[in-house]
């Protein structure tokens, strides 16, 4: 009896202890298989800390590194109502507290009682937004525990106006204008994320820390332009667009050899500090996105054009009186009476634009289209800039007979100031066109570099007819009506007056004009091209800006310090 | 099987020890005289240099505390890095603060070296642009003229005409302050110049007051 009794004790502890057991197995598989996952994350959610880690967008540079934009950080102070009034003695607490951020931020402490007590409900309310870190570590020194920070990536443009145009700005829905918009895909930045497990006193557990998604931050977007020279031009264009009284005025530098833009300046510009005060037409680059009829600018491009078929020469001669009757075309007629009996480089001097109708007749229209073209009109610059265009150039089979002579001299065709920029500096070149080009490249943390503009340039006219053409528009700056306002003394230049009637609906408008001169230096060689352009609503003569043209050639060959010429211009008949 | 055990072999006809059930005097205990019909008894039994080798309490001991050292260390070793991550945790917080203050510094001379702040305070100071520049060509010698800086406006840089709104606020710098800080550091470093030449008093010594440049207009 005792062994039964003992035995049936020992089997009904083992199926207790069995039972048991099972029970742990059960619970263990449980937890440790079938929720493990579920409770991995449970766990992990109470200790593991997202962190978002910020890249950095790039920095804009000009073409010495001076920063022309930059990422900065910005904090937002915020408060949340609901905490503040949960305090005892509230109403005191909160006007004490807001009294003393008000004295850092400046700000009226009844503006910001009226952001709390707006929503007493709310968990967030902004106070101030994108304060410096000054102010930032002062309001944080006050230590008053209802008032929270948010970092924010600011974008700082250190020098204002200055190539503001170009550079453009970013909104709060991103960027918004210039190569900040066209060249985000260099600039951008990319946000990254780390999780860290933290302790019950919130400090990080060491090692616990895996970054699921590195931050990237943006390259550097090196442009080719000159800071220090587009603060001048931009000033001397200001000052001449006011005198003027110009509705706009741009101004644009490009060196010849390779055709990167020194300086595009527009007025009015945008400070991109302070956008909400420049006004619509001033946010992008009109030199960019505005084309006009150009006028008698074009005259050059055209006597290149026939010096490069071989129908002319610097000599030929033609009789221009003050207007003439073309079949089919109706009267053309000149600016001014002057001398009838010009050559080429006559026709020039005096703009004479039944000359140039004149000596158009030599040469197919087709050949001529395809010298326009060749010269980049009707096309996009390689710059692709924000809201660029393209101006306009009808095929010669669209062409009319008057627009087949006034297209010659630039009325019947738009252009923008950087396409005209880049025809004379085409002419300047001796006849190859080089791609335009804002940006030099965009520079990676890693030393790679990458949006290298492309430097393969295209022949349009000969070399011969290029440096014809330019010893022609040299007689231009030495004698024409305005050559007392283009000298500078030990230099030799090269030049082209324009005053274009702008058309508007059902004709030419009475009382607007574009005012425009081109031109390059030193003649001899030339280095630089400056195209300087103002639409004036007066009925005035290019002449008033002939100074304004002077000024900036003299401080771009300044600026890049070009020795002065050493040999004597040319001295070309002009009539016969 | 290990050698650590002796053992007898039954079919070995000398055993390695023999010993038939006796009692402590020698004499046979008699109610075993009926095993004496069975066969050979053997028993397992421990060599003296096994007895020898059992375990002693000495290296329990060892073991023991060997272990709590182990765990001592560690402990003492998971203390050190968790202080090392306050530590650390610390430093990156200092780290962060003083790399916000150099970007906010960075930023300041940014602003501070903006072509309009340099230009105005220029004008200020009474700089005006180079009007005749001149060029010396090293390799004939001659001199020419380069064009200048036109100053239509005659104001030099302090028009102000291309605005920047980040300046706004920001003082110019004050010539009398500038004086005073050249004043300041001119004595020191004309100083040793002065020890040298104690003797040449009638050389004109640099006059604080008056910076070395050449007279233009």
């Amino acid at each position: 009896m005792n062994t039964r009794r003992a035995r049936l004790r020992i089997s009904g502890m083992v199926l207790v202890v069995f039972l048991m057991v099972t029970v742990f197995v059960v619970r263990l598989v449980d937890i440790q298989v079938v929720r493990a996952d579920e409770l991995n994350a449970q766990s992990l959610e109470k200790r593991a800390q997202e962190l978002v880690t910020y890249g950095v967008r790039g920095e804009i540079v000009d073409a010495h590194g001076a920063v022309l934009a930059d990422s900065v950080e910005r904090y937002d102070i915020t408060v949340s109502p609901r905490a503040s009034l949960a305090r005892e003695n509230a109403m005191g607490v909160i006007a004490d507290g807001l009294a003393r951020i008000a004295a850092v931020t400046q700000q009226n402490p009844d503006d910001l009682m009226a952001v709390i007590l707006a929503d007493p409900e709310s968990d967030f309310e902004y106070l101030t937004q994108g304060v410096t870190l000054d102010t930032f570590r002062a309001v944080d020194a006050l230590n008053i525990p209802w008032v929270y920070f948010e970092l924010r990536n600011g974008r700082s443009y250190p020098n204002g106006e200055v190539a503001g145009n170009l550079v453009g700005f970013i909104g709060t829905d991103g960027p918004q204008a210039g190569v900040e918009y066209t060249e985000d895909a260099c600039l951008a930045s990319t946000d990254g994320v780390s999780v860290y497990e933290k302790g019950e006193d919130g400090v990080r557990i060491p090692g616990s820390e895996v970054t699921t998604r590195e931050p990237t931050n943006g390259g550097t977007l090196r442009l080719t332009i000159d800071r220090d020279l587009q603060w001048w031009v931009q000033q001397r264009m200001e000052q001449a667009a006011q005198q003027l009284g110009a509705t706009w005025a741009t101004a644009v530098v490009i060196r010849v050899s390779d055709g990167n833009l020194m300086a595009v300046t527009d007025y009015p510009t945008v400070d991109p500090n302070n956008v909400d005060d420049a006004a619509r037409e001033a946010l992008g680059s009109v030199a960019f996105t505005t084309p006009y009829e150009p006028g008698s600018t074009i005259k050059v491009l055209t006597a290149a054009s026939l010096l490069d078929a071989g129908v002319v020469s610097q000599d030929s001669q033609i009789l221009a009186p003050y207007s003439v009757e073309f079949p089919g075309a109706g009267v053309i007629s000149n600016a001014f009476y002057g001398p009838e009996r010009l050559t080429l480089a006559g026709s020039l001097v005096e703009s004479s634009n039944t000359a140039t109708a004149g000596f158009s007749d030599l040469l197919a229209p087709e050949a001529r289209h395809d010298y326009l073209a060749g010269f980049g009109f009707g096309e996009y610059t390689e710059v692709g800039f924000n809201g660029e265009s393209s101006g306009t150039l009808y095929p010669a089979s669209e062409w009319d007979r008057r627009t087949n002579y006034t297209v010659q001299f630039g009325q019947g065709m738009t252009a923008t100031s950087v396409q005209m920029a880049s025809a004379y500096q085409t002419l300047a070149n001796g006849g190859v066109r080089m791609p335009v080009t804002l940006v030099e490249g965009c520079e990676w943390p890693d030393g790679t570099v990458t949006e290298v503009p492309p430097t393969e340039g295209t022949r349009v006219v000969s070399e011969a007819a290029a440096r014809q053409t330019v010893e022609m528009m040299e007689m231009v700056a030495t004698s024409s009506g305005s050559a007392p306002n283009l000298q500078i003394p030990g230099y030799r230049f090269a030049v082209k007056s324009g005053t274009a009637e702008v058309a508007e609906a059902g004709g030419y408008a009475d009382n607007k004009v574009v005012l425009s001169y081109a031109g390059m230096a030193p003649a001899e060689d030339p280095l630089y091209a400056v195209v300087v352009t103002a639409g004036v609503n007066d009925r005035v003569f290019s002449g008033r800006i002939a100074s304004t043209f002077r000024d900036v050639m003299a401080q771009t060959l300044t600026t890049f310090r070009v020795p002065p010429s050493t040999t004597p211009s040319p001295n070309l008949p002009l009539t016969w | 099987m290990s050698a650590n055990f002796a053992y007898a072999n039954p079919a070995d006809a000398r055993p390695l020890r023999y010993e038939p059930s006796r009692d402590a005097n020698g004499q046979r205990d008699p109610h075993q005289g009926a095993a004496r019909s069975r066969p050979t008894r053997v028993e397992i039994v421990t060599t003296r240099a096994q007895r020898n080798a059992r375990p002693k309490l000495a290296y329990s001991v060892v073991t023991i505390v060997s272990l709590f050292v182990i765990f001592a260390a560690q402990l003492l070793l998971s203390i050190v890095v968790s202080d090392g991550a306050y530590q650390l945790s610390g430093l990156q917080v200092q780290q962060k603060e003083l790399l916000r203050t150099e970007q906010a510094l960075l930023e300041q001379l940014q602003v501070l070296g903006s072509t309009q702040h340099l230009a105005a305070n220029a004008a200020h100071l009474g700089m005006v642009p180079g009007s005749n520049p001149l060029y010396l060509d090293l390799a004939t010698g001659a001199v020419s003229s380069a064009p200048g800086t036109a100053d239509p406006l005659g104001c030099g840089g302090g028009c102000s005409m291309v605005a920047n709104s980040l300046l706004n606020g920001v003082p110019l710098v004050d010539a009398a302050s500038v004086a005073a800080q050249t004043a300041a550091v001119a004595p020191s470093s004309a100083q040793p110049a002065a020890v040298q030449a104690p003797a040449a008093q009638s050389v004109p010594s640099a006059n604080p007051d008056v910076l070395p440049a050449p007279l233009t207009n």
